[in-house]
């Protein structure tokens, strides 16, 4: 009896020594996967817009919910209840520092809020991004900014509203994936 | 109501397991990042030889299913495991209570996913089979029946698929021990 007992032991343990299934070895995917947990969040006129993704790093095919996208830039997007969040970091390496956009260097579409596309456009708009943390792919900052809306939208010009009517303060993302 | 339906669907399923000598088993695929597939089925034929009054040799071929969640059909794990194993029963008799580790080969294996992008991944192996279980064997009228639990694992390219299997199955045996009439 005892002999049957011990193989079914071996037969349990040795496996177990196996951390990885058989398709995630193929794939060369880590054994034990973590869900990271992404965030985007900030106050646009007061109101704030928050995005959690959980198990960032597989948000599956299609349209992801929260990444940044390495391109010929970093381009950090996100899709919010009342329309999309974009920013571009203009650099062909993203590392942590301070990426600042100003309306000298043209309209930047950033998102939509109360039904209004919100550009960089009025002499004092800006979006000043702090990546303070990149680390195995995934950063983390904080954000903030002043925009004009659009009234019209329009080819080629759009009719702007009230310059740097719209602020948006106490923006920080944690965790975003960086995708290639 | 649900109830009544749920008895004769089981009957029902009792009845055409004894008419067609089928063998299956409702299995679970456990271990690192399996929470994504379904519960899974397995149908095999199983056959024993009987060395002594209380063991038998067994001969089973297999073909194990398991469907990701959210996906239907679409994707999933297929094995076929061959295996030999020897089914040792506690009171020494050939019936009621077993024990039977098992070893063999898994002929196919494929494992369908979706990539990043939505494409398929396809992935084809074979591999090493151990398997542990302990069963109940019995008999409803003449036909005999055996009722088991077992851990399988299949082991290939440093990774291994484990899972747990309770299964029943009509007892298909080469020949009759002397105390059998």
């Amino acid at each position: 009896m005892k002999f049957y007992l011990i193989i079914a032991a071996i037969t349990i343990l040795l496996p177990s020594c196996l951390k990885q299934s058989i398709p995630d070895a193929m794939l060369g995917i880590s054994g034990k996967q973590t869900k990271i947990t992404a965030t985007l969040r900030y106050e646009i006129n007061g109101n704030l817009v928050s995005i959690t993704v959980e198990d960032a790093d597989r948000q599956g095919p299609g349209i992801h919910t929260l990444e940044c996208v390495k391109s010929s830039n970093y381009v950090l997007s996100g899709i919010t209840s009342s329309g999309d969040f974009v920013f571009t970091f203009f650099t062909d390496s993203l590392k942590v520092g301070n990426y600042n956009y100003t309306s000298s260097y043209g309209p930047m579409y950033v998102t939509t809020f109360q039904g209004k596309a919100q550009y960089v456009y009025g002499p004092t708009d800006h979006m000043s991004f702090n990546v303070t943390t990149y680390k195995d792919g995934h950063i983390s900052g904080n954000f903030s900014g002043q925009l004009t809306p659009v009234i019209t939208p329009g080819f080629p010009n759009n009719i702007y509203g009230v310059p740097g009517s719209v602020s948006i303060k106490n923006g920080s993302f944690t965790n975003v994936p960086v995708a290639y | 109501m649900f109830m009544g339906k749920r008895t004769l669907t089981a009957i029902v399923l009792c009845l055409l397991i004894m008419q067609a000598n089928a063998q299956i088993s409702v299995m679970k695929l456990i271990g690192n990042n399996t929470k994504d597939y379904k519960i899974g089925f397995g149908a095999f034929i199983k056959t024993g030889l009987p060395v002594s009054e209380a063991a038998d040799v067994t001969f089973e071929l297999g073909a194990n299913i398991f469907f990701m969640s959210g996906y239907g059909t679409q994707y999933g794990t297929i094995m076929c495991p061959l295996k030999a194993g020897y089914r040792h029963t506690l009171n020494g008799t050939g019936q009621g209570f077993y024990v039977e580790p098992q070893v063999g080969y898994n002929l196919i294996g494929i494992t369908s996913l979706p990539s990043e992008t939505g494409e398929n991944i396809d992935l084809k192996y074979h591999g090493v089979v151990l398997a542990a279980g302990a069963g109940y064997m019995f008999t409803i009228g003449r036909a005999p029946f055996d009722l088991n639990l077992r851990y399988e694992t299949v082991v290939a390219h440093g990774g291994s698929n484990n899972f747990v299997s309770l299964g029943i199955s009509r007892i298909i045996s080469f020949k009759k021990r002397e105390t059998e009439y």
